[in-house]
């Protein structure tokens, strides 16, 4: 009896018993279902994350983070007057390596003119800060080393602040008009570029309006957005006109200000390291020789996302398996109660001549077919259930169906249907003919 | 060389703790082309006998060699390609497969012979034309009256060209007549050069064979002729 014999046997067992077997089947179906949509979820998520980072900038962007200090440090560590202003200001002089470098203090800002109200996220910085993120003053000026020393209130906008705060004219350029940040009054200098995605340019210069605008998914996070809503004022303004509200430290340190963030750009990325070496040993002079701080590149970030998600999706994978391995269960369910069943059709095949190995591979063949289907079945009912999740979801990534992710939930499918016909198709070559036919 | 040579066959089963001497020592010997009967009253040690005769199960001593091969320590896969090549079973309640049809049934013994789609159509045609059956090929088993069941039943016996057909109880289901019409059946075969072993508790029936072997207790009474 040859394979496509077996096959063609089994389907129409299958057949024969159609009510049963989509019944059988649904475990499959439903299994299917879930594992896709989960490996899509996860995928969207990971899909989210990449795209955010190369609105962000490229590699050669290094932020300088706090961290725990060493076990053999922790009485050092309050002789470290942590991230302060003067970090800035050595690297600046002193690290050959690296072509920019900024301080940032932040804040969350409520920005108003003309009774509109617009709630974003302030930054304070040097000019280096345009440069360093990939930011492009489309018209005006970078804040300057004047505005710097003299902590003027000037600010630098995206398109997305103009947006909001000039709600009814919407091609207004407003250079040197007056805005109120957090209740002090600051004069627009610049305004950065529109930032957006590849689609949605191409979609605006056809005439049409953005995707993220005509469909339901504007209410997803978008990397572009943020950046759009960006809005810089000189550092030293902001510690002047704010300063209260974040003074870190227990001890009082003058002068010297904490900040909230500390990024540099080295000259060559393909030198980040003697430039990051250069960068580490000169904060360990001004950290007093304790490490509380550790520099975090957009290579471990690029790492840490595709890290993350390989292990979001293998959780949810095998969180979502779970019903896949219960649809399997039913299958030798059903398999074992349809071989009581059989017997006697099994007795009449082994007492013609049929080996124990041909009743084996016919029932496999079965639960496989019912895997084959099953599977088939659920990668349909999986793109509904996507299409359900991106309805329901809100202000997640949508999700994104990949072929590596299909081709493994069927083969999941497949290989379940296989392993579910084992027992049953094992049991079944045991039958001794002469029992089989006594049965009847 | 005998077709069906036994020596000194026991078979002994176990049913719980108590163990059972189905057959006790028989000495059989059975010629091609022979038309045999098997009778016996039941608990008679017949059914076993025509389990081992048929190489659905081996004895527990003593050797039962069918046409030169010698069965009593054989595989189970041994067992069912001799199932497959060398014996043709017809069984008193058909045992046809409901679900597929005449021409199906017929083409079942070939298809685990390995034969090719093609050759087993055919032959599987011309073993149904043989019984008499040729316009019901593509009804199913649930379609045909009892007889012509058991004719499906002979065809399915015949299509491998078996060294021996093996018939128990196979006019057990039916009325008289039709009863008659299947052992007209297998005298015709037989005529034309088949062995045919005839399994039965009627004495009537095995009348129509030329050999009658009688079992009891587990042992061959009389080997005699039917005069």
């Amino acid at each position: 009896m040859n394979f496509l014999n077996s096959i063609a046997t089994g389907i129409r067992e299958i057949w024969s018993h159609k009510f049963r077997s989509i019944l059988t089947m649904l475990g499959v179906i439903l299994g299917v279902a879930s594992l896709l949509s989960t490996f899509a979820l996860t995928d969207g998520m990971a899909k989210g994350s990449r795209e955010m980072m190369t609105t962000m900038g490229g590699v050669e962007r290094v932020n300088i983070v706090p961290q725990e200090v060493p076990q053999d440090q922790v009485m050092l560590v309050d002789t470290s007057p942590g991230r302060t202003v003067a970090d800035a200001e050595i690297i600046r002089r002193s690290a050959t390596q690296v072509t920019h470098v900024t301080p940032v203090y932040e804040q969350p800002c409520t920005l108003t003119k003309g009774g509109v109200l617009f709630r974003s996220q302030l930054s304070g910085v040097w000019p280096d800060f345009v440069p360093i993120n990939n930011h492009v003053i489309a018209h005006g000026r970078n804040i300057s080393q004047i505005d710097l020393d003299e902590a003027r209130r000037v600010c630098v906008i995206g398109t997305k602040v103009i947006e909001q705060l000039w709600p009814d004219t919407p091609k207004i350029k407003p250079l040197g008009e007056t805005i109120i940040v957090n209740n002090r009054p600051f004069v627009v200098v610049g305004i950065f570029e529109h930032y957006e995605s590849d689609d949605d340019k191409i979609a605006r210069e056809y005439g049409r309006k953005p995707a993220a605008f005509t469909t339901r998914r504007n209410r997803y996070f978008n990397p572009y957005d943020r950046k759009n809503g960006t809005v810089i004022i000189p550092f030293d303004t902001a510690f002047y006109e704010f300063r209260s509200a974040s003074m870190a430290g227990v001890v009082d340190q003058g002068p010297i200000y904490k900040v909230d963030g500390l990024t540099f750009k080295a000259a060559d990325p393909a030198n980040l390291q003697p430039a990051m070496d250069q960068v580490s040993s000169l904060l360990l002079q001004t950290h007093r020789g304790v490490e509380d701080f550790t520099l975090d590149t957009r290579q471990d970030w690029a790492e840490s996302i595709e890290k993350n998600a390989r292990n979001i999706k293998l959780s949810g994978g095998l969180i979502a398996s779970i019903s896949l391995i219960v649809g399997g269960i039913g299958i030798t369910n059903i398999m074992l109660a349809s071989i009581t069943e059989r017997i006697r059709e099994i007795g009449i095949r082994r007492a013609v001549g049929a080996r124990r190995k041909h009743i084996f591979l016919q029932i496999i063949v079965e639960s496989t077919v019912i895997g084959l289907i099953g599977g088939i079945l659920g990668l349909g009912a999986a793109f509904g259930m996507i299409e359900l999740l991106e309805y329901i979801s809100e202000g997640a990534n949508p999700p994104v169906v990949e072929l590596s992710s299909a081709v493994l939930s069927f083969l999941f499918a497949l290989i379940i249907g296989m392993l579910s016909g084992v027992y049953p198709a094992w049991s079944a070559s045991r039958i001794t003919p002469i029992e089989a036919l006594r049965y009847g | 060389m005998a077709l069906i040579e036994l020596s000194e066959v026991t078979k002994r089963y176990r049913v719980g703790q108590q163990e059972i001497d189905a057959l006790r020592g028989i000495n059989l010997t059975i010629e091609e082309g022979e038309y045999v009967s098997i009778i016996g009253p039941s608990g008679s040690g017949k059914s076993t006998l025509m389990h081992l005769l048929g190489c659905l199960d081996t004895p527990t001593s003593g050797s039962v060699k069918i046409d030169g091969a010698d069965i009593s320590n054989a595989s189970d896969d041994e067992l069912a390609d001799m199932r497959n090549q060398k014996i043709g079973f017809v069984f008193q309640s058909f045992n046809l497969l409901s679900k597929l049809t005449v021409l199906e049934n017929v083409e079942l013994p070939m298809m685990y012979a390995g034969i090719t789609s093609k050759v087993r159509k055919e032959r599987a045609k011309a073993a149904i034309e043989r019984v008499g059956l040729g316009d019901r090929i593509n009804n199913t088993p649930l379609q045909l009256s009892g007889g012509q069941m058991q004719r499906v039943a002979v065809a399915r016996s015949l299509v491998n060209n078996p060294r021996l057909i093996f018939a128990d109880e196979p006019t057990g289901n039916l009325d008289s007549t039709t009863g008659a019409n299947v052992l007209a059946l297998f005298k015709e075969l037989n005529q034309q050069g088949s062995t045919i072993i005839l399994v039965t508790h009627d004495s009537e029936i095995a009348a129509n064979t030329p050999r009658r072997i009688e079992i009891r207790d587990g042992l061959v009474v009389t080997p005699k002729k039917n005069s």
